[in-house]
């Protein structure tokens, strides 16, 4: 993959910090105003961004933007993927050599997994590059459950020894064991069609699919009863001729991705985040069940020039929200609203977590 | 007086045939030639028709697939198939078979440059497929059971 100009790298950080001066300044409106007040003190994002040294490296923040702070600081490595541990007080992440670039969709099984406390101290790792790939938290922070091409396979994190596995049943990647330890989620090959969001029973290992063509990014909701993933209609109109699609090298009929919620029979799925231009991936919600991060890429993939993509961030209570001009998506939901949108720094993959972080003064 | 002895014409066309004929040979042998690609990857060797291809192929420019393939077996080089028509994925099928190795891959190959129904494939295949492709796969034939072999190596034979 061909590397960034440090100088686009820059611009990228110096977005992040344009983009916090901007909400400090209090130029949002005043929805966006009152939404920053309601989250501010919720606890605690984390998530992955270039650094000005074009490194990625993991970032801590409140919801509303502010402290922001890097927790790794390793400027010959690469962090990404951080998620919090059920009770806040640890992350696991992935982190590799920054000669290698992450995958949009491989990131999980890329680098070795490293744990660490919250806030980046004492970072462990935890095998061999490659080993424990897709590493996502059990209920009880205890365990592990990791996707291999050989199955799901869960492993005690105190001893390493692999406590069982089972058949991953097309699961290929983008894996997440739901916090009640009851599910697996993630996108899959099932009935014929591959990026089919598919939720497993964790003990039988049945699986349904919750939502078919062209879904990814599937996260669980607080309560393990829903989920949140990104979805790409088929056939969506074309109103400019295909101008803006093919302005970041795609094709005028690819089409965007949305964010969507369903329940995890998927029985009922609606739309939480639409704007066409951008690709919506890595919802996340909060750990009260209220809002909803997102990253907006103007291109397929981890930005448009593999240097992470706006953070969104909105409640829940006020989906469907559209954004942009975005005539084509307006036609087939016209009860919607425009906001609020919180829009944070830069980055990819980000985590909520409620947990009080002790974290240095940053920004 | 009539002169029996050879032209000198005579001598090339009678050189031409035997070059001809030489190549002919060559031609034939090299198809014969066992790759040995072929014999040593996989668990199983076969010949195989591609009975049809079932849809278009997804563009390959930014996600990875493995395509579902319907094949009639021919002979059983090595290993066990036993079923006269067998279900092969390959990876990423718009790509020739001697560029569409990477790293998610793993080790795959051979000569064949394009799909195309009828074509006779030999092939070294692995099973199960999930053991060695995790990520997306477009199989038309789902409703169908019975076990998908990943494509190791796929070279082209003479029909």
């Amino acid at each position: 993959m061909a590397r960034i100009p440090s100088s686009a790298r820059l611009v990228s950080f110096l977005f992040v910090s344009s983009m916090m001066a901007s909400i400090k300044a209090g130029s949002v409106g005043a929805k966006e105003a009152q939404l920053v007040a309601e989250v501010r003190s919720k606890g605690w994002i984390v998530f992955s961004a270039r650094t000005e040294n074009s490194d990625w490296d993991l970032f801590l923040m409140r919801p509303d933007g502010s402290r922001l702070s890097n927790i790794t600081k390793t400027p010959k490595l690469n962090e990404m993927g951080g998620r919090f541990s059920p009770n806040g007080e640890k992350i696991l992440f992935r982190q590799m050599p920054m000669e290698k670039e992450f995958a949009h969709d491989q990131w999980g099984a890329q680098g070795q997994l490293v744990i660490a406390h919250s806030n980046g101290a004492s970072p462990v790792s935890m095998g061999a590059p490659g080993e424990y790939p897709w590493a996502s938290w059990g209920p009880d922070g205890k365990q592990v459950a990791c996707l291999a091409k050989q199955g799901i396979q869960i492993y005690d994190l105190a001893s390493k020894k692999l406590i069982r596995s089972m058949s991953r049943k097309g699961i290929y990647q983008q894996f997440f064991w739901s916090p009640d330890g009851k599910w697996f989620c993630g996108p899959a090959n099932h009935s014929g069609e591959k990026w089919t969001v598919v939720r497993m029973d964790a003990l039988t290992g049945e699986v349904n699919p919750v939502s078919s063509f062209q879904n990814c990014t599937p996260d669980w909701f607080p309560d393990s009863s829903q989920l949140i993933f990104s979805y790409r209609p088929a056939n969506q109109e074309i109103v400019d001729g295909g101008k803006m699609a093919a302005s970041v090298g795609e094709k005028p009929d690819a089409g965007w991705t949305q964010l969507w919620r369903a329940d995890g029979a998927g029985k009922k799925r609606t739309l939480v985040y639409g704007e066409d231009g951008r690709h919506i991936y890595c919802g996340a919600i909060s750990s009260d069940g209220k809002y909803v991060l997102f990253t907006r890429s103007p291109k397929d993939g981890i930005g448009l020039k593999n240097d992470g993509a706006p953070i969104g961030l909105m409640r829940l209570s006020d989906a469907p929200v559209i954004r942009g001009d975005s005539i084509a998506l307006r036609r087939l939901t016209p009860r919607s609203n425009e906001g609020p949108v919180l829009e944070l720094p830069t980055g990819w993959e980000p985590h909520w977590t409620s947990a009080h972080v002790e974290v240095p003064r940053g920004k | 007086m009539v002169n029996n002895a050879p032209t000198r014409q005579t001598w090339l066309v009678i050189a031409i045939m035997w070059l001809g004929i030489l190549i002919a040979c060559e031609k034939r042998n090299t198809s014969q030639v066992i790759d040995p690609e072929l014999a040593s990857s996989g668990s199983a060797e076969i010949t195989a028709q591609l009975v049809e291809i079932p849809g278009e192929f997804p563009a390959n420019d930014f996600y990875n697939y493995a395509y579902v393939f319907k094949y009639r077996v021919l002979k059983v080089h090595r290993g066990q198939v036993n079923q006269s028509e067998i279900f092969v994925a390959h990876y990423n099928p718009l790509k020739s078979r001697i560029t569409v190795g990477d790293e998610l891959s793993g080790r795959i190959g051979g000569n064949l440059e394009r799909f195309r129904t009828g074509a006779i494939h030999r092939m070294a295949l692995e099973e199960p497929l999930d053991t060695y492709w995790m990520g997306g796969i477009i199989d038309k034939y789902f409703e169908d059971k019975g076990t998908r072999y990943w494509a190791v190596w796929t070279n082209q034979e003479e029909r």
